[in-house]
């Protein structure tokens, strides 16, 4: 990614020799040996031109490049100019390295997501620098970033900065900020593309308004991987409609392929297949010098580990472990162990997604579905980085019907279908956030302020009274009736300008910028002192001393916590319980659905194409045979009496969250016409509710037609929010929301007494607010997400409407079909009720007495 | 400890060392025998303390606070409140607007004798002012065979009833949780709820030998001892 490539092919301009004719750039490219391709040579020119863009192309094909030139070019014009470089910019060889103290002033700010590229990106802009630009000074500022090496930025900034978002704004924190970015000429945000469908993207945008407005000629140039919907990328980035979109080079040949169980099962759980495939993968794994095996959550990575460690001992020390919860020091090891080569396979979660190139890594393995194509072509760009070699991905289905998803995912790709990304619309809490900052930084004038941020894509559409709300909360406490006199966070000056008085709060502030919200976890550590990570809370409270667990690769034996930690040993043998985390379990996207549903279009005529669908072949025959194909143009309903009760199962494949809603309102709407309680089971393919009183069939359905009624769009918003518990979505939702509008101060070590007086729980907050201040825009924001992004209500409206285009066929079973089974082995079951608190608390309790009498 | 009843209005009611308790779902403890009403961590001012900070708290919470207190003096036959510590929060708790509050709850309430047992947040933030009338004691006070405190502790001759924990437990079954404010009852010592209206919780799950009852809107539940 960092390099462009000689090997590469694509449009190519060859080397420029004439030394007279030829730009300073030009001859450090031919130098090197390198053409300069095409798309570098477009982003160049527009950069000359004063334009900002984004550069839309894959991993390993000089797009570094291509963009780190554009912004040394637009900020020293004369390196794209024929001729020697003009004495002035070439001071004495070897200047550069004795000069600790920067004279160019802050020029080019990179941004990045990840502070762990920062090393390798300023190896990597800095090699030019030599040659090109002696006088430059190149550094990084990130949360790794040493305390000496802060001081001296503090004096003086480098030519160029590589930071990310959270240390981007606390810079914009500092009261001289102004003076500090005043030469500043262009911003480079590279893998934009990770930051925009999140609230570190929204901070970005913010940053970028903030140095717009003392910069107006400021040039942005943004880096994305492909996308569904870059147009809106780009806007994002530099505002509607401004801005150019530059295609990178074609992205090398990706090629998708499944492992085919031996025996396919007609009768699929989930997870049922996993190790089933574990020699399967073993072989891989031993046929290849290197492998990435990735998972889908934590604990499927831990468990993974443990049993290739079990199947193949003499891997010891050859295969290691990668996931979020581990020690950074860990992880760390683990990353610089993969590009040494050191490692023959590294079981892995997203944590691996992003990052320095792996150039060893020859394979990498999907375990179960990716969900999504985007994060599946992510994941095979980590392969195949030697000269030469395409990517690929090798997807290993945990249970038959992921098969479906394989061949789904093989369709998709080779019909360039990728998702799209949403953007945060409006977030109030890191607008709150940017308003302090912004009061640090040296003030604001509550209209100069909202002009700006009105510039920011995710704020285009700020209202008014939303500004006002906002800054109210954090000049007055909130409710712009009333008045606290001890209230101070914000406050204006004689001249109107707004400022934070307060060092202490000032300080608070400061230690909590960014969005990042990290799941309520507690450190893992050995009696002996060395971390192995992190694990949520509630996992650890429910252990015992003694009771051992599997984390990091190690079964573990707990034995106290004490301030935050949870101390542990080394368990001699036997089997212990896996973390669970939170969070992690994507839905299946929505692109990938339709091209499931295309898959069973074909197959419902009978034409079964690629090794994927052949191997399901069986499975889907029965399926036809008792019941029917659900597919893009048929909605297929199941009937079914057991002794459970009557089963109703529906097969939307909208993905899971869509079917919490669908299930949650279909049996909202199913018992508003006859007093009914369901329970409800869920997965991406559809969902069922079950009654313990009889369903009429034809009395819900009486036409062969769709219920117009039963999937109307009608009243979706109050019959969604009435069929679920939403206030607890709500809540949770909420903890993020109070972190980032600076609630919740996370607290660190050795801090004062007088700051944990001041701590309290999220939840306790979101208990205060709905009591005493009902309309606190913070609490409909947790509610907007919760709609948005855990029920994805967008999509829920959509697949409504798709619903009712489809015909339905509605069958009566005699017995769970492929497609039910699952369902109905899902293990949780939802309650879909209006209980009073102390009557769900009853049956809580009677049913934990039945299982401990068991 | 002998074996909880259910009693009038949703409460339970256990006996200790031969004194009869009524555990009230308000998050309270009634011993009737002495028409004494007993609460745990009200935190008063807690709320002004946040503004103080600069962490915006919508008021109220005060209000709710001593609205409680109301309903249970209007539905029981009370004659003496007594404060498991922690009555005001911080050195900053001291806002006028929520003194001024407490101020006039006293004098709506002029015959009820209240006792402060002393907490560790009391220790910050200095007594209750004179004009609240509040008899203020260290830890442990002893009333009969109750040793009264903040920290859990175990007495020699005496059953503790104490707060400062701020105990809650989680239920779950299936996908459904809740995390509701609970009692902690051991042989020789109990813990009880947070009273406060801006609290919040530290999850218990019972040690051997103590049996939690669980607080919700209307009632206390026994919840099932550990195996």
């Amino acid at each position: 990614m960092l390099r462009a490539r000689p090997d590469d092919t694509g449009d190519e301009v060859p080397p420029v020799a004439a030394r007279s004719r030829s730009t300073p750039v030009e001859r450090w490219f031919a130098a090197q040996g390198w053409k300069i391709f095409a798309f570098q040579r477009d982003t160049w020119q527009a950069a000359l031109r004063g334009e900002s863009g984004l550069l839309h192309a894959s991993t390993g094909s000089g797009k570094t490049y291509a963009v780190w030139f554009a912004a040394l070019q637009h900020a020293v014009p004369a390196l794209a100019k024929a001729g020697p470089l003009p004495l002035t910019d070439m001071p004495a060889a070897g200047a550069r390295r004795t000069r600790a103290i920067n004279q160019t002033g802050l020029r080019i700010l990179w941004i990045t997501p990840m502070r762990a590229l920062a090393s390798d990106t300023a190896r990597a802009l800095e090699a030019p620098l030599n040659a090109l630009l002696p006088a430059w000074t190149i550094g990084s500022r990130t949360g790794d970033t040493s305390g000496s090496e802060r001081a001296r930025q503090l004096r003086s900034l480098p030519s160029a900065l590589i930071t990310t978002p959270e240390s981007l704004s606390l810079l914009l924190s500092q009261d001289d900020a102004a003076a500090r970015f005043g030469k500043l000429d262009a911003v480079i945000v590279d893998e934009w593309h990770e930051l925009m469908g999140s609230k570190r993207g929204v901070q970005t945008q913010l940053a970028l308004a903030r140095l717009r407005r003392w910069r107006p000629q400021l040039m942005v140039w943004g880096l994305s991987a492909t996308l569904g919907n870059l147009q809106q990328s780009k806007d994002a980035l530099l505002g509607e409609g401004r801005g150019v979109l530059v295609q990178g080079k074609t992205r090398k040949k990706i090629v998708v392929d499944t492992l085919i169980p031996a025996h396919p099962s007609r009768f699929a759980w989930a997870g049922h297949l996993g190790l089933q495939m574990l020699p399967a993968v073993a072989a891989e794994i031993d046929g290849h010098a290197s492998t990435l095996v990735f998972t889908n959550t934590r604990s499927q990575a831990e468990l993974w580990y443990q049993n290739l460690l079990a199947a193949r001992p003499d891997w010891a020390g050859l295969i290691a472990l990668h996931h979020g919860s581990l020690d950074r020091e860990v992880r760390d090891w683990v990353e610089l162990a993969i590009k040494n080569g050191q490692l023959k396979a590294v079981v892995c979660t997203s944590s691996l997604d992003l990052g320095v190139d792996f150039a060893p890594v020859e394979r990498v393995l999907q375990i179960g579905s990716a969900r999504g194509v985007a994060r599946l072509l992510q994941r095979a760009g980590r392969s195949g980085h030697s000269p030469g070699r395409v990517s690929r991905v090798t997807l290993v289905p945990t249970n038959t019907l992921e098969l479906l998803e394989a061949a789904g995912a093989r369709h998709a790709v080779a019909a360039g279908q990728v998702e799209q990304r949403p953007v945060p619309d409006t977030p109030l809490d890191v607008l709150v956030q940017h308003l302090v900052t912004i009061a640090l930084g040296g003030g604001f004038r509550s209209q100069e302020l909202f002009d700006e941020v009105r510039t920011a894509y995710s704020y285009r559409a700020l209202r008014p009274d939303q500004w006002q709300w906002a800054l109210d909360f954090v000049a007055r406490g909130g409710q712009s009736l009333t008045a606290y006199p001890e209230y101070q966070r914000v406050a204006p000056d004689a001249d109107g300008v707004y400022r934070v008085p307060d060092a202490a709060i000032a300080r608070r502030h400061r230690m909590s910028i960014g969005t990042i919200v990290s799941d309520a976890s507690m450190q893992v550590q050995y009696l002996r002192g060395a971390r192995i990570g992190t694990i949520e809370e509630g996992f650890i409270a429910r252990l015992r001393a003694g009771d051992r667990f599997l984390f990091g690769g190690r079964m573990l034996e707990f034995v106290r916590v004490h301030e935050m930690t949870a101390y542990v040993r080394r368990a001699t043998s036997g089997s212990g319980a896996v973390p669970r985390w939170q969070g992690g379990r994507l839905p299946l996207s929505s692109t990938l659905a339709h091209a499931v549903l295309d898959c069973l279009e074909e197959a419902a005529h009978d034409a079964y194409r690629g090794p994927e669908m052949q191997a399901m072949q069986p499975l889907l025959a029965l399926q036809q045979q008792w019941s029917a194909l659900p597919t893009a143009r048929k909605l297929v309903v199941e009937h079914l009496h057991s002794r459970e009760g009557h089963h109703l199962f529906f097969y939307p494949f909208a993905g899971r969250l869509v079917h919490v809603g669908l299930a949650a309102l279909i049996s909202y709407r199913l018992a508003q016409r006859r007093a009914a309680t369901f329970s409800i089971a869920v997965n991406d393919y559809g969902f069922e509710l079950l009654s313990a009183t009889p369903i009429d069939v034809t009395d819900l359905f009486p036409a062969a037609d769709m219920d117009g009624a039963l999937f109307s769009s009608a009243h979706l918003l109050e019959d969604v929010i009435a069929s679920l518990n939403a206030t607890e979505l709500t809540q949770r939702r909420f903890r993020e929301i109070a972190r980032i509008s600076g609630l919740v101060f996370q607290g660190f070590p050795g801090q004062p007494k007088s700051t944990r007086q001041l701590q309290a729980s999220a939840s306790l907050f979101f208990e205060v607010f709905r009591k005493h201040d009902a309309g606190n825009l913070l609490l409909t924001q947790a509610q907007t997400e919760v709609l948005e992004q855990e029920l994805e209500l967008q999509r829920l409206r959509e697949t409504l409407e798709e619903l009712r285009g489809r015909s339905l066929q509605v069958c009566n079973i005699a017995r769970a079909t492929p497609f039910g089974f699952p369902l109905m082995v899902e293990r949780f079951r939802e309650k879909l009720s209006t209980e009073k608190l102390s009557d769900r608390v009853a049956r809580m309790l009677q049913e934990l007495e039945k299982a401990a009498a068991r | 400890m002998t074996a909880a009843h259910s009693a009038e209005g949703g409460a339970l009611d256990v006996t200790v060392f031969g004194e009869q308790l009524s555990l009230l779902s308000q998050r309270a403890l009634l011993w009737r025998a002495r028409k004494m009403l007993i609460v745990a961590d009200i935190h008063f001012g807690k709320a002004a303390a946040f503004r103080a900070g600069g962490i915006p708290v919508p008021h109220g919470t005060t209000r709710a606070n001593l609205d409680a207190l109301d309903a249970l003096v209007a539905a029981h036959e009370v004659a003496h409140i007594v404060f498991l510590g922690d009555f005001l929060h911080a050195r900053t708790a001291r806002a006028p607007a929520t003194m001024l509050a407490l101020q006039r709850w006293r004098e709506r309430h002029p015959d009820l004798q209240l006792t402060l047992v002393r907490g560790n947040h009391d220790r910050h933030a200095g007594d209750p002012p004179p004009q609240l009338d509040v008899d203020v004691v260290d830890e442990p006070w002893r009333v009969g065979p109750l040793a009264l405190c903040h920290h859990p502790q175990e007495a020699v001759d005496a059953y503790v009833l104490a707060g400062h924990i701020h105990p809650v437990v989680r239920l779950a079954v299936g996908r459904d949780s809740l995390r509701l404010p609970c009692f902690v009852f051991g042989a020789k010592q109990a813990t009880l709820p947070a009273f406060g209206a801006f609290t919040g919780g530290y999850d218990v799950r019972g040690e051997q030998g103590e049996q939690l009852f669980v607080c919700t809107d209307d009632r206390v539940f026994a919840y099932p001892r550990s195996p």
